[in-house]
């Protein structure tokens, strides 16, 4: 039975049998985060309206073809999203959001006590502290790569700094990204 | 290959990892990496680990609610009957965000409404006339509401580029059938831009512009009557 309370992969099995409840249970739990990324990454109402919407349609649509051991739900809907709001941006030849900005936007909903996400095994919030406790110019790179696709040499270009920085960047901002979330996935093993 | 060495390889492929990672590295590098990856279980759950980081990032973002309306617009793209989807309920104490409650302005709402309309319909204007627009759609050289009686009822957007365009939309303007839309620019002069279908008091229409949108000062929608529906002004640029 596909309630409010039924897990994402239920919803997307629900979903692939062309489950209709499941699809409007599915839709509304991730909405939000949806048109949420989308808007970060433009500061556009349009765009990311169309952007969510094409990316909720195409989880329908696919939603057979999920394969859990390559990743989560959301993963793979954020993902999506991202991928197709980089395609709008290109396409409308529109300027993203600064990758300070949406760094920011992220940061306005962090918590006083980074402690309590990592006890909460909540992923979402410990990367944003982490995120923002990185150094400007690595978050600014890693930000560029993880979201907005740029590669090591269109970073280099953009942010006027050698090819080795930016690479430097990436890889130091990167690092301890995962070793926040290794230290959630550590906690959750140990539950 | 003595443990040493294998260390070294690694460490020449640790920056390649987090590009790899990242989904940025491209041509002989990835190759490279990836025959390495195969090869290296050490480098491969460095990889993973790397991944689930990088895949972390862009969960980041903060919630927002969407525009209104949007899920009423998306169940209908699924094909979903409207009877078969109860309405949601925000429950009480939600966060409201920014956006949502600039979207519970009417005007902005309709505004909002009416320029996710004009980007659909802007780009199946572009795909459907087999022109090159969708590479070279050029910049939104203004926008304004529609206005009949004071109230807004729609919008106008125009576009530059190579070829200029402009989009209108209509919303409950209690307009129905033909009605044509025109434009006068700076020296006084009206311009026929076309004649499109309103229905119920609803219509978005995209259509080429065959003045500078630059020139544009004022831009009206016309019954089959002659009488002015509504009318945008738009900005000196």
């Amino acid at each position: 039975m596909i309630d409010s309370g039924s897990t994402d992969e239920a919803l997307l099995a629900g979903m692939a049998l062309g489950d209709q409840a499941a699809a409007v249970v599915f839709v509304r739990r991730y909405q939000r985060r949806v048109f949420g990324l989308a808007y970060s990454m433009t500061s556009d109402a349009s765009v990311s309206e169309e952007v969510a919407q094409e990316a909720l349609l195409r989880v329908w649509r696919h939603a057979p073809v999920f394969d859990h051991r390559r990743g989560s739900v959301t993963s793979w809907v954020l993902t999506i999203t991202r991928n197709l709001t980089i395609d709008a941006l290109r396409m409308r030849r529109a300027v993203p959001t600064d990758p300070d900005d949406f760094a920011a936007s992220a940061m306005m909903s962090l918590e006083h006590n980074p402690e309590d996400a990592v006890q909460r095994g909540d992923v979402s919030a410990v990367v944003r502290a982490a995120l923002a406790d990185l150094p400007t110019d690595q978050r600014r790179a890693v930000v560029l790569a993880a979201v907005y696709g740029r590669t090591a040499l269109e970073i280099s270009e953009e942010e006027g700094i050698p090819l080795g920085t930016a690479k430097t960047r990436i890889r130091t901002g990167l690092m301890r990204l995962r070793a926040a979330v290794d230290h959630v996935r550590e906690l959750e093993e140990e539950r | 290959m003595t443990d040493n060495h294998a260390a070294h390889l690694c460490d020449a492929f640790s920056e390649d990892l987090a590009e790899l990672a990242l989904g940025i590295l491209t041509g002989r590098e990835r190759a490279a990496t990836l025959a390495h990856v195969d090869d290296c279980s050490r480098c491969a759950e460095e990889l993973e680990q790397l991944s689930h980081a990088a895949d972390s990032v862009v969960s980041v973002a903060p919630e927002l609610e969407p525009t209104m309306g949007f899920e009423v617009r998306l169940f209908d793209r699924m094909g979903f009957a409207e009877a078969s989807v109860a309405p949601s309920v925000i429950p009480p104490g939600r966060r409201v965000d920014p956006l949502r409650w600039v979207a519970r302005s009417p005007r902005w709402a309709l505004m909002v409404a009416a320029a996710a309309i004009a980007l659909v319909i802007g780009l199946s204007v572009g795909w459907s006339t087999g022109s090159d627009r969708t590479g070279d759609t050029g910049a939104e050289v203004a926008t304004a509401n529609l206005v009949s009686n004071g109230s807004p009822v729609g919008s106008v957007h125009t576009y530059g580029g190579s070829t200029p365009w402009m989009i209108v939309t209509l919303a409950d303007s209690w307009t129905d059938g033909k009605v044509t839309c025109e434009v006068v620019t700076a020296d006084g002069v009206t311009h026929k831009v076309g004649t499109f279908t309103a229905k119920d008091g609803y219509g978005a229409w995209g259509a080429p512009l065959r003045v500078a949108p630059q020139d544009v000062r004022k831009a009206e929608v016309v019954s089959a009557s002659g009488e002015v529906i509504a009318t945008a002004s738009l900005a000196d640029s």
